[in-house]
C-alpha cells in the first residue's frame, strides 16, 4: 500500500497516494534505544521544538503562522515500542485543491523544515529559559498520571510486574532524568537523533510519489547512518505478587498482569489476538459479559494484549467490597478457555470484530500509517486478506492449548480510605 | 428523496424525511471501507420535565433517566444487542449528552444486516423490573468512576456555578441515589415520548449506495407501526442571567490544582443561520482574546501560571451556553485574577484587524475540511447542527461573511462581571 523509497542508508520514506482524504499526512517517526535518559531527553526536545523556532521564535508567532496556513497540524511527541524510543513530527495540511490558494504544500515543507531543522537557538544551544520552562511542564506531565486512578494503576502494576526494563518506562522519561537536562545536553541530543537514529517518513495524500520524494530529498537532507534494529529483550520472571494500596478516592481499580509466551510477529501471534478477543477484548467477550452483564459488578471489564512485552491485562473498576468476587470471576473467565469452553459464536464474533477494526483502521490517515508502520517489520507483505486468513485459521484447541501457558504475575487493587 | 451537492468540498448529501416523521440523512464516502450510522433522538439529560406522550400534565422524572434509558435500549427478551453486532462484524456504542442520545455501529460489511440491527433495536424497547434493578449496579460504577476523576468534577463543577436552575447543572447520569428511583414504567413514559420517529435523526455515512439505503430504511420504516407523532411539549423553570455561585473550591487526590474560569452566555435563544453565526464568530473571538496564539496566553505562559492542559473554549446549545477557559496551575487565585482582568481590559476596549480575523477563518475553514476525513465526526456534528436547525456545510459559506464587528458584538454574550465564575481543585491538605 505504501512506496518505499530509501533515501540514505537507515533513513526511509513511505508515500501513499490516494484521493480519499482532503488532507496531506506527513509522520517522521526517528527511532533509538529506550532508556529512561533517551526519554526523558527526547520528550523535553519535542516540547521545546514544539515551542519556537529561528523563524517563529515565540509561541504565538508559530502557532499564528500554522493557523494562517489553514490551520494546519504540526506537532513532536514521543513514543514507544518494545525496546525502541520514537520521537515523531506529524503533520497534517489541507490539500490545495480545495482551497482559493496554492502554494500551501510549498509553504508547509518549509514549515516543517524549519520546526526541525532551525531550531531557536542562543550561543549554539537552545535557550535556557525555555528549556527549563519546558522541563517542569514534563516533569508535571509524569506525575500527573497520578490523578488518573486508572493510569496509575496501570502504571503500578507494570512497575510490579516489569521492575527493570524497557515496559516499565515511560515514553515520557522520568521526574529524575528531566532534572539532570540542560540546554546544552539537550542539544547534543537534538544533534545525535538527526544524525544517528533511524528515521522512517509516512506521506498519506493526493500527492505525486516522485515529486514529493524529490520534495522530502530537497528539504531534508538526511546523511547515511546504522539502521537501529529491536532487540527482544530477557526479562526474569518476577514471582506472583498481589499489592493493595489506598488513596483518597471511590472506586477500587482491579488491574492483573498475566505473561504469556508469544511476541508480536511470532506464529502463535493470532492465536494469542484471537484469545485476548474471546477473553475480553470486545462488548461479546467474557469479561464483558460475565463480570459485568451477568454479575452487574463493573462499568467496564476488559482485557488487552501488549504484544512487545508479552503481556496480557485485565482492568475493572469495581466497588471495594466485591474485589475478591470480581477477582475470582476474572480467574473463572480464563479457566473457561483453558478448559475448551468456546463457543462456535464466541470464536466467529471475535474473528470478524478482528477483521473489522483492522479495515476500520484503514480509513483514517493516521491509521494507515501506524498499521503498516506496525507490520512493515514482518517478513511477509502486509496485507488485510493475508491477516484475515491468519485468523480465519486459529481453532478453539490452539486458543486453550495457548490460554494454559497463560500465567498471573501480578494484581494491582487500588482502594479508598476511610476520611 | 433530495440531493444536496457541495460542490466546493466534493460532497453530495441524501435527504428525505419519512412518512412516519424520521429524517433521514445519507452521505457517500468515495475510498472509504467503513460505514459508519448513528441513530439520535433529540432527547438527553435536560428534558426531565414534560408532558408524556397521550397525558396531559407535566412530570418530572428521576435525573439520569436518559442516559439509564441508554443503557437498557441494548438488553432484549432473548438476547443483548452487542453480541448480534459482534456477530455481524460491527463496532457498536451509545451516548448520551444534554440534549442527545446516540446509537452507533461501524463496519465494514453487512450494512444492511447492521442498519436492520440498528433500527430495530431502538425502535423495540423491553425493560422489565429485573433487567432494571440489575443496571443500577452497573450505571452505579459509572457514576462511580466519573466521582474520582478531577477533570469531570472540574467541568461539572464549573457549570453547576454558572447555573441556578437549567437543568444542564444535573450530571447526565444522575446520582446513586437518583438512579435508584428508575422504574421500568419510567423508562416506557420516557422511550415512547421521545423516541417517536418525528423526534430521531439517522444518519449513515462512508461505504453505501445512497439510493439503495434510502429505499431499505424506508421500506423498514413503513412495515412498523408508529402512532401519530405529537408535538413534544418540555418545561424549564427560568433562568436568571447571572452565575449561580461565584466562586467554589472542593479538595481532591491531585498533584497540581486546576482551574476553570467560567463565563455564562447571556444569548442562549438563537437557532439556525443566526445561531451558527454567532457561534461561529464567539468561537473566532474566544480564539483571538484567549487562545494559544493570543497576547493573553504568551503573558500567562512567560508568568508560569498556565501549562499544557490550558484550554480556552465556547460552547452553545438552546437553553444554555458558556465559555470555559482553564488550566492545572499552582496559582489557581493569579489565574482566575489574571482572567477577569483580562475581561474587564476588554469591557473597555476590543478590537480584531482585518488580518486577525482573515487568520480566523483560514483556521476554521482548515478545521472543517480536516474534520471531512473523519466520519464519525461529521455524522455526530451534522446531527448536533441538525437538531438546531443548523447545516455543517453551511460553515464554510457562512464563516465567509463574518466581519470583525460581529466578533465583537457576540463576544458581548459573555461579557459582564455577573457572568464569571470560578472553580478549583485543590490537593488535599497535609494531615487532614
Amino acid at each position: 500500500m505504501f512506496e518505499k523509497i530509501k533515501i540514505a542508508e537507515g533513513v526511509n520514506l513511505y508515500i501513499r497516494p490516494t484521493t480519499q482524504f482532503k488532507t496531506i499526512s506527513f509522520s517522521f517517526k526517528f527511532r533509538t534505544a529506550l532508556t529512561k535518559q533517551s526519554a526523558s531527553q527526547r520528550t523535553v526536545l519535542s516540547n521545546v521544538l514544539q515551542h519556537s523556532n529561528a523563524v517563529y521564535k515565540t509561541n504565538a508567532a508559530y502557532r499564528s503562522a500554522l493557523d494562517d496556513l489553514y490551520g494546519a497540524v504540526l506537532y513532536f511527541d514521543t513514543g514507544k515500542k518494545g525496546t525502541q524510543h520514537a520521537f515523531y513530527m506529524n503533520a497534517e495540511v489541507v490539500n490545495e485543491q480545495y482551497l482559493a490558494e496554492d502554494q500551501v504544500l510549498d509553504k508547509m515543507m518549509t514549515m516543517m523544515q524549519t520546526a526541525l531543522l532551525q531550531p531557536n537557538l542562543q550561543d549554539g544551544v537552545f535557550l535556557d529559559n525555555i528549556v527549563a520552562r519546558e522541563k517542569q511542564i514534563v516533569t508535571e506531565r509524569i506525575a500527573a498520571v497520578f490523578d488518573d486512578k486508572t493510569r496509575y494503576a496501570q502504571h503500578r502494576l507494570m512497575q510490579i510486574l516489569r521492575p527493570q526494563g524497557a515496559a516499565s518506562i515511560s515514553a515520557n522519561g522520568t521526574v529524575q532524568d528531566v532534572a539532570t537536562i540542560t540546554a546544552t545536553s539537550l542539544y547534543e541530543t537534538y544533534q545525535k537523533m538527526l544524525s544517528k537514529d533511524t528515521i522512517d517518513i509516512y506521506i498519506v495524500g493526493d500527492v505525486d510519489v516522485r515529486e514529493m520524494a524529490a520534495r522530502i530529498q530537497s528539504h531534508f537532507a538526511f546523511t547515511d547512518r546504522m539502521p537501529y534494529t529491536q532487540t527482544i529483550e530477557q526479562v526474569a520472571p518476577q514471582p506472583f505478587d498481589y499489592v493493595r494500596e489506598q488513596q483518597v478516592m471511590k472506586q477500587g481499580k482491579l488491574h492483573m498482569g498475566f505473561s504469556t509466551p508469544v511476541a508480536f510477529g511470532d506464529d502463535r501471534f493470532p492465536v494469542m489476538q484471537v484469545l485476548n478477543g474471546v477473553f475480553g477484548g470486545y462488548a461479546h467477550s467474557k469479561l464483558f459479559m460475565n463480570v459485568r452483564e451477568k454479575e452487574s459488578l463493573a462499568y467496564y471489564a476488559s482485557s488487552s494484549y501488549l504484544s512487545h512485552y508479552s503481556l496480557l491485562f485485565v482492568t475493572s473498576g469495581i466497588e471495594p467490597e466485591n474485589e475478591d468476587k470480581a477477582y475470582q470471576l476474572i480467574q473463572q473467565q480464563l479457566q473457561a478457555i483453558c478448559d475448551g469452553q468456546i463457543t462456535a459464536r464466541e470464536l466467529q464474533q471475535t474473528k470478524a470484530q478482528l477483521k473489522n477494526q483492522l479495515r476500520e483502521a484503514l480509513d483514517v490517515a493516521r491509521g494507515q500509517i501506524e498499521v503498516y508502520d506496525q507490520y512493515k517489520s514482518l517478513k511477509e507483505p502486509f496485507t488485510v486478506e493475508n491477516w484475515s486468513a491468519k485468523w480465519e485459521a486459529v481453532t478453539a484447541q490452539e486458543i486453550s492449548e495457548l490460554a494454559a501457558q497463560i500465567k498471573l504475575q501480578a494484581v494491582y487493587f487500588l482502594s479508598g480510605k476511610g476520611e | 428523496m433530495e440531493v444536496l451537492h457541495f460542490t466546493q468540498l466534493d460532497e453530495k448529501l441524501y435527504y428525505e424525511k419519512l412518512a412516519n416523521g424520521l429524517t433521514v440523512y445519507i452521505l457517500p464516502k468515495k475510498g472509504f471501507s467503513k460505514t459508519y450510522a448513528t441513530f439520535t433522538t433529540k432527547y438527553g439529560s435536560v428534558d426531565r420535565t414534560f408532558i408524556p406522550i397521550g397525558k396531559e400534565e407535566p412530570i418530572t422524572v428521576p435525573d439520569g433517566i436518559a442516559h439509564f434509558l441508554e443503557h437498557k435500549m441494548f438488553e432484549k427478551e432473548d438476547e443483548d444487542v452487542f453480541q448480534k453486532f459482534s456477530e455481524q462484524g460491527a463496532s457498536a456504542n451509545a451516548f448520551t449528552s444534554f440534549t442527545r442520545t446516540a446509537y452507533l455501529f461501524s463496519s465494514t460489511g453487512r450494512v444492511y444486516d447492521n442498519t436492520k440491527t440498528l433500527l430495530d433495536f431502538v425502535q423495540q424497547p423491553y425493560f422489565t423490573e429485573e433487567t432494571v434493578n440489575k443496571e443500577k449496579g452497573i450505571i452505579g460504577q459509572e457514576i462511580t468512576m466519573y466521582d474520582d476523576q478531577p477533570s469531570w468534577r472540574l467541568y461539572f463543577g464549573a457549570i453547576e456555578n454558572m447555573y441556578h436552575n437549567y437543568p444542564v447543572k444535573i450530571d447526565i447520569a444522575g446520582t446513586i441515589a437518583s438512579i435508584d428511583e428508575i422504574t421500568a414504567e419510567h423508562l416506557y413514559t420516557c422511550y415512547n415520548t421521545f423516541y417517536h420517529p418525528s423526534n430521531m435523526l439517522l444518519f449513515i455515512i462512508g461505504a453505501v449506495d445512497p439510493q439503495e439505503m434510502m429505499d431499505f430504511v424506508r421500506a423498514d420504516q413503513a412495515a412498523k407501526d408508529f402512532p401519530q407523532a405529537q408535538k413534544i411539549e418540555r418545561f424549564f423553570d427560568d433562568e436568571p442571567t447571572d452565575v449561580a455561585i461565584k466562586h467554589r473550591t472542593l479538595h481532591m487526590d491531585v498533584q497540581k490544582p486546576k482551574v476553570y474560569v467560567g463565563l455564562k452566555a447571556r444569548e442562549t435563544s438563537l437557532q439556525g443561520v443566526a445561531m451558527l453565526k454567532h457561534e461561529l464568530a464567539l468561537d473566532m473571538a474566544m480564539e483571538l482574546l484567549f487562545g494559544r496564539t493570543s497576547a493573553f496566553y504568551e503573558r500567562l505562559y512567560e508568568a508560569g501560571l498556565v501549562d499544557e492542559t490550558y484550554d480556552a473554549g465556547f460552547m452553545l446549545e438552546k437553553g444554555y451556553g458558556f465559555s470555559l477557559i482553564g488550566t492545572d496551575t499552582n496559582e489557581p487565585d493569579a489565574f482566575i485574577q489574571a482572567v477577569k482582568d483580562e475581561l474587564q481590559q476588554l469591557e473597555k476596549h476590543i478590537a480584531f484587524t482585518e488580518e486577525e480575523v482573515a487568520r480566523e477563518k483560514r483556521r476554521t475553514i482548515g478545521a472543517t475540511l480536516r474534520q471531512l476525513n473523519y466520519i464519525e465526526s461529521i455524522a455526530n456534528q451534522f446531527t448536533r447542527y441538525a437538531f438546531n436547525d443548523m447545516n455543517l456545510f453551511d460553515v464554510v459559506p457562512t464563516l465567509e461573511k463574518i466581519t470583525a464587528q460581529d466578533l465583537i458584538d457576540a463576544f458581548q454574550s459573555i461579557q459582564g462581571e455577573s457572568q464569571q465564575t470560578s472553580f478549583v481543585i485543590l490537593p488535599l491538605e497535609e494531615n487532614a
